[in-house]
């Protein structure tokens, strides 16, 4: 496995966001994570990458205790893990180029090796015209895929998604999701999303996760826990497939 | 937390803070300095440098060339070596600066500045500003003296001057000022004046109760020696006693000069001091005059009039008196009110005066004329007489002739005697029943007494001719002339400003002034005596020093410069402050607060309370603060470091808690850089600091900055 979580517990004062997951993915797996708004499916990855703290657990990512990593070791971890955002999270002032290359640079490579890396990213994006341009000249499909390109431009070992396509137009959604299948199909690399896109869960998933009210309640192949689905939850992902 | 800033980010938060507090110091204390040498500058164009002038001379505006060439030329014959420069001028008064060689510093010239600057044109006082000097400000007359000997007395003192009210007391050196202060404080201390304050009305014979008063003070202080005198005397001639003396005549003389308001009101009827009445005149011609009461005497009430005027009469004018109404109309009939115009009165016997003297020159003309005729018809009777006389002799001899027979008269001279009988009869007024008789009695008229009195009324009338009439008339007329024109309105309203000015006045009665040697004396606790013993309750007891050291005035503006100086370097380091905090260290704290977001939860409330950021917040405030503030020098009153810390303190724990208002983080570029790995160092330089507000933190940082 190249991730495990035990028993992961993390709560916001008297709310309770994760009660006990337990949840692993094998290297080269792509698991797509669903369930209601609220039910802890952000905080998960979030924890991966310790960008939210756990209150307790343990979470191990390719032999490595995560939680125990500190400075310089967790800077270094977290460049080994590719994240993308709901809401894309680009550095507004920098170009697209800029906002690819720019944590390669602050790792230690040379601007011309990482321009070079950052622009075939953008290019595997489709985005290698729109370089030049911030943030605020791109549409939110375009954002969304330099957010794509800066996760991927480090070769991570894991890929953690937070609902890419959430907050996107209905229209955009499409050629993000056409990115993404694409590095699911191609990529090789493991990949944990967090979505709501019910087709492309059962079309791109190797397995599906249901989460509600900070657990886990139900995981298995998409055709699997579609066809004959054990939680409330999965049966209204069903529905919603169905309809 | 402090993790945070161990990557390398410390290094930019002490470049940070060290630069600051330069900075800050730098710029709180320059300004300050500028500010400084700003006012310095001008006030030594306006008062001199220090010990540079000696006399401040006043003088009319635009007599002032004439007066600098005068005291160019005293300054040349009498004090070689003198400085001469003007300052401002303020309110057409022009000031003028002399300056004397230090030779000429002396007692002498400084008792004699009058004598030898009295003369310069337009010169409307002095002010003594030589240095190095310790100034002593209404010294009291009847210790002054004394004062003089003992401060002299001192070593470290000159000498001292007499200026007005003052003593200027001259210290050896600049050095001995504050010794030769402290030593002149210690001697006022043994002075202490008591003032007996007698209300007004009280008449005070101030000798008589001085005594007493100090009788009183030997006997209760056991002490029968020189401690106590009575310096009343000393303290008459105070500008404010004579001007409020001055008040008090010059309100009754208004008194005495206003028509006078007698009201006799209906029976039933009272009268109220201070109520205002309404007088309406018979005749058409007599309009309505307003009257206020002033007194009520065995039921009739004397008023003075405030509004209008009353008919120009020597006779008394009645009026009949009502009580305003509120709708403005006339209200309850009081009675009726007698007015006299004395201030007509008085213009009328002025003019009649006038006539009278016009006449009078006049007059002693005529009878000069009429004595003189008189003397001339005495000389010619009395030659008359003589020949009535040898004409009477002539008859009797006739008479005897013709009785012995010896002659037989003519019937001319038959007709002659019976004529001359006649005439005799007409001039004896018929009392005469003959010539003889007639002549007899002519005679016996005194002519040489009446001659006496036609010589002695000729005198007199000589005398009052002598009198220079047309001077007496001109002075009358100018007595006329000079009487105030005023209304009895305006007299009236005088009256009532002149007593609200007494009224409103402290020292309005007598005073009686002790001296008091050596140990002070409760004012307070003596009073309850002196009323005792002196039987008058009304009186009471207020304390005074014999004067008061007051600082040298150029000394004073200059420490009063250092002053603001400081207190300007002390805001200015607090605000400097605040901008850094608000403008560069918001945006830390506003990025620690954004990062620890996602931390556990704190479930020890002590812990919670205890918020290291605010903590921290606090201590980079105090630092930053007190670090300003004592580099610039500021100094502001009540301000000691430990409340600068604590300002400090606050200043920082207050920016911590609305960091995010001040300088808010983008909390997803935030994530995406934690997200990509960035160190702190690197997640502050490249992602917080360039898009937040312009300050030294985002300067320092473009020389790190990779992106």
């Amino acid at each position: 496995m190249l991730l495990e979580i035990r028993d992961l517990h993390k709560s916001y004062g008297k709310t309770t966001a994760l009660a006990g997951v337990d949840f692993d993915v094998a290297r080269g797996e792509t698991v797509v994570i669903m369930g209601p708004s609220g039910c802890g499916k952000s905080t998960l990855i979030r924890c991966v990458n310790r960008l939210t703290e756990p209150d307790s657990g343990s979470i191990v990512l390719g032999g490595r205790d995560v939680l125990a990593l500190q400075g310089k070791e967790l800077q270094d971890f977290r460049r080994r893990v590719g994240f993308v955002f709901q809401h894309f999270n680009l550095i507004a002032r920098l170009t697209a180029l800029e906002n690819v290359m720019f944590h390669l640079v602050m790792g230690g490579m040379e601007r011309e090796e990482a321009a070079e890396r950052a622009l075939a990213a953008l290019d595997r994006v489709g985005l290698k015209a729109a370089a030049e341009r911030r943030p605020d000249q791109l549409s939110g499909g375009q954002q969304q895929r330099v957010g794509i390109a800066r996760a991927l431009v480090s070769s991570p070992e894991i890929m953690l998604w937070d609902e890419p396509t959430a907050s996107l137009d209905p229209i955009l959604v499409g050629e993000v999701l056409e990115v993404m299948e694409e590095l699911v199909e191609h990529s090789g690399t493991t990949m944990v999303i967090v979505t709501h896109e019910v087709s492309f869960a059962l079309r791109a998933a190797d397995r599906i996760v249901f989460m509600d009210r900070g657990q886990v309640v139900e995981e298995g192949e998409p055709e699997r826990v579609f066809a004959e689905p054990r939680s409330e939850i999965a049966r209204l992902y069903r529905k919603l497939l169905i309809s | 937390m402090l993790d945070f800033f161990r990557d390398g980010f410390y290094k930019d938060l002490a470049l940070l803070l060290v630069i600051t507090i330069l900075l800050g110091a730098g710029f709180s204390q320059g300004t300050a300095w500028a500010i400084d040498e700003y006012f310095g500058d001008t006030l030594d164009q306006m008062i001199g440098e220090y010990g540079e002038y000696d006399l401040m001379l006043h003088i009319r505006e635009e007599a002032v060339d004439a007066a600098l060439r005068e005291l160019r030329r005293i300054g040349e014959q009498s004090f070689p070596g003198y400085k001469l420069g003007q300052t401002l001028t303020i309110a057409g008064q022009a000031n003028v600066f002399f300056g004397l060689p230090p030779e000429y510093r002396t007692r002498e010239v400084f008792e004699s500045i009058t004598s030898y600057f009295g003369a310069v044109p337009g010169l409307s006082g002095y002010t003594l500003m030589v240095q190095p000097s310790v100034l002593i400000r209404g010294v009291h007359p009847g210790v002054r003296d004394e004062l003089i000997e003992r401060i002299e007395a001192l070593p470290a003192v000159r000498f001292a001057v007499k200026d007005g009210s003052n003593l200027v007391v001259l210290a050896q050196s600049e050095d001995d000022l504050p010794k030769a202060s402290a030593q002149i404080e210690d001697i006022l201390g043994q002075y202490q004046i008591l003032e007996l304050r007698f209300p007004m009305g009280f008449a005070v014979d101030t000798q008589e109760v001085g005594e007493r008063a100090l009788e009183v003070l030997r006997t209760q202080a056991g002490s029968s020696g020189s401690r106590f005198a009575n310096v009343t005397s000393a303290q008459y001639g105070e500008d404010l006693d004579a001007f409020l003396k001055t008040l008090v005549e010059m309100r009754d003389f208004l008194g005495s000069y206003a028509s006078k308001v007698r009201i006799s009101p209906e029976p039933g009827v009272g009268l109220a001091i201070g109520e205002r009445l309404v007088l309406k005149g018979a005749g058409q011609s007599e309009g309505e005059l307003i009257v206020e009461v002033t007194g009520v005497f065995s039921g009739l009430g004397e008023g003075m009039i405030i509004e209008g005027s009353p008919v120009q009469s020597t006779d008394r004018v009645v009026y009949r008196g009502f009580r305003p109404a509120d709708n403005g109309e006339l209200g309850e009939f009081i009675g009726e009110v007698e007015i006299e115009n004395e201030r007509y009165r008085l213009a009328y016997a002025v003019d009649e005066s006038l006539r009278l003297l016009g006449e009078l020159e006049e007059l002693a003309v005529q009878a000069s004329a009429a004595v003189d005729n008189a003397e001339a018809v005495l000389v010619t009777f009395q030659e008359a007489l003589l020949q009535l006389e040898v004409l009477q002799v002539q008859m009797r001899q006739l008479n005897e002739g013709i009785a012995n027979g010896e002659a037989k008269p003519t019937g001319e001279q038959f007709l002659v005697s019976l004529l001359l009988n006649g005439l005799l009869q007409t001039l004896a007024k018929g009392v005469l029943s003959s010539g003889e008789e007639s002549l007899d009695s002519l005679e016996n008229l005194d002519i040489e007494e009446m001659r006496r009195s036609l010589n002695g009324i000729s005198t007199q009338i000589a005398n009052v001719q002598q009198i220079d009439v047309a001077a007496i008339m001109e002075q009358i007329g100018f007595v006329r002339d000079t009487l105030p024109d005023l209304s009895d309105a305006e007299i009236g309203q005088s009256i009532r400003l002149i007593n609200t000015y007494l009224g409103g006045q402290v020292i309005p009665g007598e005073r009686v002034q002790l001296l008091i040697r050596g140990e002070r004396l409760n004012e307070k606790e003596l009073e309850r005596t002196f009323q005792e013993e002196l039987g008058n309750s009304y009186l009471h007891t207020y304390s005074t020093s014999a004067g008061m050291v007051s600082p040298d005035a150029r000394g004073e503006i200059f420490r009063i410069l250092r002053e603001v100086r400081s207190i300007v370097a002390g805001l200015l380091a607090i605000i400097f402050a605040l901008i850094v905090l608000v403008l560069d260290h918001a945006t830390i704290f506003s990025t620690l607060k954004q990062l620890r977001a996602g931390r556990r939860f704190q479930k020890r409330p002590l812990l919670r309370w205890a918020d290291p950021l605010l903590l921290l917040g606090g201590a980079v405030g105090s630092v930053l603060l007190s670090s300003i503030y004592h580099l610039a020098g500021g100094e502001i009153p009540f301000c000691g470091p430990v409340v600068i810390s604590l300002l400090g303190f606050g200043m920082g724990v207050l920016v911590v808690a609305l960091s995010e208002r001040f300088s808010p983080v983008d909390s997803m570029e935030l994530m995406a850089a934690q997200a990509l790995g960035l160190s702190n160092v690197q997640l502050m330089r490249e992602v917080v600091i360039p898009p937040s507000r312009p300050g030294l933190l985002n300067l320092l940082n473009r020389w790190k900055q990779q992106f």
